[in-house]
């Protein structure tokens, strides 16, 4: 029987660097074919996480390339804590949050807090608004996608925003310097001229 | 009767889930980014040289290796050979971009 001093299993062997770690030494230490693989392994997740949430569609390229020239700035700093891909993602939501939060200072008009509560009550029955399960998910994005063109810039940030990013009101508010009243109130309103437009189509 | 906010909350969270879009980036958009990360890379600090690119078991493309083999000693090992080739600029600007070569990062690109 082996005995721990000849038994090699139970010789605490160092940990090797995650593949993770490698490669990150490997892009700090200037790999240009780590580099390569970086962007070749994470671009299509970045890509994905951004383009759905944003509302411009010709902002998406910068901004997924601002995703990656901060996440290089800060290489050195990550500590493998989380996955390489989801803390790439948390700088995407970031960036995100930075672009809305600068749209959103722009969009919402000043005299929004004058607007009375009963503007933007829902109006009719609690009911969820028609939403055929059938139509496959291309058809769906689409749909969605052609009725946000119409809407009006503001209405359309803030519906991706808050839905497609999922981002609580409060945040919306704090990032953007409004009141979570005058968010809220962009936001119904939003929802009811995306509702009409989704349903009479 | 529930909150009426509730409805419209929940069509539009279930909206949002069913249309996450299934498409990669684009070819066009990972050369650009591969550029720029290069780019700030050799501005930080010399790129590693062709030699150790090559000992960590990666491949190096045409003129990578043609650059490795001039008798010029070690002067021109982290030169960042991307920034001259006809083959970045073409693949910046253009998906399938008619690139083909081995060990060429836009190439890969285009393939995957």
């Amino acid at each position: 029987m082996l005995d721990e001093k000849t038994d090699p299993s139970a010789v605490p062997r160092p940990a090797s660097p995650s593949p993770s770690r490698a490669l990150i030494d490997a892009i700090l230490d200037g790999d240009r074919k780590a580099i390569a693989r970086f962007v070749e392994l994470h671009a299509d997740d970045v890509y994905r996480f951004v383009s759905h949430r944003l509302d411009r569609p010709e902002a998406v390229d910068d901004l997924v390339q601002e995703v990656f020239l901060a996440s290089w700035k800060a290489l050195p700093d990550f500590r493998g804590e989380s996955e390489l891909r989801t803390w790439l993602l948390g700088i995407a939501r970031h960036k995100i949050g930075d672009h809305y939060g600068e749209r959103l200072r722009k969009l919402i008009p000043a005299n929004e807090a004058d607007e009375t509560d009963e503007d933007i009550a829902p109006r009719g029955l609690a009911v969820i608004p028609d939403f055929d399960e059938r139509l496959d998910r291309q058809k769906l994005e689409a749909r969605a996608r052609q009725i946000l063109s119409t809407l009006p810039d503001s209405y359309r940030a803030v519906l991706l925003w808050r839905y497609w990013d999922q981002r609580p009101l409060a945040e919306m508010a704090a990032i953007s310097g409004n009141t979570e009243k005058a968010v809220e109130r962009l936001l119904a309103r939003a929802r009811r001229l995306f509702r009409r437009k989704w349903n009479d189509g | 009767m529930g909150n009426p906010h509730d409805g419209e909350e929940t069509f539009f969270e279930r909206l949002a889930e069913a249309t996450r879009p299934g498409v990669g980036a684009p070819s066009r958009l990972k050369s650009r980014v591969y550029s720029a990360l290069v780019r700030r890379s050799e501005q930080a600090r010399p790129l590693r040289s062709l030699t150790a690119t090559e000992e960590a078991g990666h491949r190096l493309c045409v003129f990578e290796k043609f650059a490795q083999i001039l008798p010029v000693g070690t002067a021109l090992d982290s030169v960042n050979y991307c920034r001259f080739c006809h083959g970045r600029v073409l693949a910046e600007m253009m998906e399938n971009a008619p690139i083909s070569w081995k060990g060429c990062p836009y190439a890969d690109f285009q393939r995957r």
